[in-house]
């Protein structure tokens, strides 16, 4: 199967279908920390100059004056870098947005390795550990265009803190603008019955395309889109794996604590089944090339088939 | 207010205020655990706000137009939960239940617990951050409210509290108030040897904020100046309070001993004896 190439990358299409909701929603500003041209947040800013709040380089302040403003019952997107909303600024996330459940929702750009290239500093590449870890927090990660519009319209209808990781670069489509999207929800991209892939964002591509070579070799793959990374859609998951027998996950992030951590803890629990996952391991990475990085830190394609035959062969040592 | 009701009216709140301190030291007392004189060296400040100068209905708490509170200094909680239950906001007797589980008086303020909480606060700094968020949206409203923030000497060590003011200054918040409890003790000792932030009035000046300064324990001076601070609509107020960490218990006065520390039941009677006689 061949990929449709993307035009735009996420944050693109998440600011963009933001300006369209701004139009006939005037309940929602957006609150910026002179990162709008990175976030593309300025295309909002541009438009709604009174609903837009450019806060300096300033994280912290930022989103505590989104709690602040949200307290008065307004919705606030706080747009920025992946790393800085949820590293700079995490104590304000967790004690005044989560716990009292304020509908601030993180418009992170730049998640995992997407902002490659300006190394480590910029890489969001614990941004899943610690959200997801936060109490009342939802995360969603979309892959394309479409799911990133619906990913707006999910942070925007649904109460309380939400964080959507979105990527820098355009990578490829795989929606149709009539599908829907939901808070724990998943999509099955490709029905398989050897192996589940389970993936989320920009590695969802990088699964699809690892079927397509275990094809090659007979393998029949199945590739989940787990874009609600919390809450995971656990049912969709175990349903997987019981036709499979077999779980392989591969993320943009750190292995630890990642969707990996949790779908391993969900399988030991629910449905013990051979297990692996890719992602960082337990380290840094570097400035580069986005597809070459991918692959030297172990989840592109190439690694998630070789990771897949592996773990089959484990599994099922006679096959 | 004309000089002879601006006495009366002072002497007034000067009995709430003592009524406040002796709940601190009760509720505190009662729990074994919070931070008693913080409470009590903000009680003349919280008695003024309360009572006379911010605008709120306790029986309509969440009115649109109502003045906002935030306790950025959110140890010093049992002087709120105090002054709120005095002022009819929820029942007095409520307040022995302080950090007890199930109470809705937590450890430190949080939305959506007892109604007059504006703001999440215990983590410093970002109070200061909050009030800046409900000025901006009081002015998208077109609200007139006046936002009011207690800070402390202390937690103006905290860079946020500089980010939060000069986001106020770009925006010319003239419905923000911070007012900076100055009682020259931090956790760990005296403000200006843990971390010396002097001059602060320059500070905040150099922010474009407007500087005021009271004596917190001047209820005609309170009175006056937080008035002049809300009358001031062209940008964000700072106004210093020189204040006595413990004022009112002679034993907890200017030390930062007790600034996290529950009295055992002689130092109560003593601090209540103390509270009752002040006010006879």
């Amino acid at each position: 199967m061949s990929l449709a190439q993307a035009k735009h990358a996420t944050r693109r299409a998440f600011g963009g279908r933001l300006l369209e909701r701004a139009a006939d929603d005037a309940s929602f500003v957006v609150f910026e920390s002179d990162l709008g041209k990175s976030s593309l947040s300025n295309m909002f800013g541009d438009a709604y100059p009174d609903r837009y709040f450019n806060l300096g380089i300033a994280e912290l302040n930022t989103m505590g004056a989104a709690a602040g403003m949200a307290a008065g019952g307004r919705t606030v997107f706080v747009a920025g870098y992946s790393v800085f909303l949820t590293m700079r600024a995490l104590e304000a996330v967790r004690s005044v947005i989560c716990y009292p459940k304020l509908n601030v929702k993180l418009y992170a750009s730049h998640g995992g390795l997407t902002a490659a290239i300006d190394g480590v500093t910029h890489q969001g590449s614990e941004d899943i550990a610690f959200m997801s870890t936060l109490p009342n927090m939802k995360v969603l990660v979309p892959a394309d265009s479409v799911s990133a519009r619906a990913a707006c319209d999910l942070a925007l209808a649904t109460p309380g803190p939400v964080f959507v990781r979105l990527m820098r670069d355009p990578l490829y489509e795989r929606y149709e603008a009539a599908e829907t999207f939901t808070i724990g929800g998943s999509k099955v991209v490709r029905p398989g019955k050897d192996i589940t892939l389970a993936s989320y964002g920009d590695i969802v591509f990088q699964a699809l395309q690892a079927a397509d070579a275990l094809a090659g070799n007979g393998i029949d793959a199945e590739v989940l889109d787990l874009y609600s990374v919390k809450p995971v859609d656990a049912a969709a998951v175990i349903a997987s794996v019981r036709k499979t027998g077999a779980l392989l996950v591969a993320e943009n992030h750190q292995k630890r604590n990642g969707l990996g951590y949790d779908l391993a803890a969900l399988l030991l629990k629910e449905a013990p089944v051979p297990f692996d996952n890719l992602g960082l391991e337990d380290r840094f990475a570097e400035s580069g090339d986005y597809f070459k990085m991918i692959d030297k830190y172990g989840f592109s394609a190439a690694r998630i088939a070789e990771a897949a035959e592996r773990l089959l062969l484990k599994a099922r040592p006679r096959r | 207010m004309d000089a002879t009701v601006l006495a009366r009216r002072a002497l007034e709140l000067d009995a709430i205020a003592g009524d406040l301190r002796f709940h601190v030291v009760d509720m505190v007392h009662e729990a074994q655990s919070g931070h008693i004189s913080p409470g009590l060296g903000a009680a003349d400040i919280m008695t003024a706000l309360f009572f006379e100068t911010m605008r709120i209905d306790p029986k309509n708490p969440d009115m649109a137009g109502r003045d906002r509170f935030v306790l950025s200094k959110g140890h010093s909680c049992p002087v709120l939960y105090a002054v709120l239950a005095l002022r009819g906001y929820f029942p007095i007797e409520e307040l022995k239940t302080l950090r007890r589980l199930g109470s809705r008086l937590q450890g430190h303020p949080v939305i959506g617990t007892v109604p007059g909480i504006d703001a999440t606060s215990g983590s410093l700094g970002l109070g200061a951050s909050q009030a800046v968020g409900m000025a901006l949206e009081g002015r998208m409203q077109g609200q007139s409210y006046t936002v009011w923030a207690l800070l402390g000497d202390g937690e103006i060590d905290e860079g946020v509290i500089w980010e939060a003011s000069a986001a106020a200054a770009k925006y010319k918040l003239g419905n923000l108030v911070f007012i900076v409890d100055r009682n020259g003790l931090q956790t760990d000792g005296p403000c200006e040897s843990v971390m010396p932030m002097e001059p602060i009035d320059r500070k905040f000046e150099a922010f474009n904020w407007k500087v005021l300064k009271m004596d917190g324990h001047d209820m005609a001076d309170i009175l006056t100046t937080l008035q002049a601070a809300r009358d001031y609509r062209s940008g964000p107020v700072c106004v210093i309070a020189s204040t006595v960490k413990g004022k009112g218990v002679s034993f907890m006065e200017n030390t930062s001993e007790w600034h996290a520390k529950a009295p055992n039941d002689e130092q109560y009677a003593r601090a209540v004896a103390e509270l009752r006689g002040g006010r006879a």
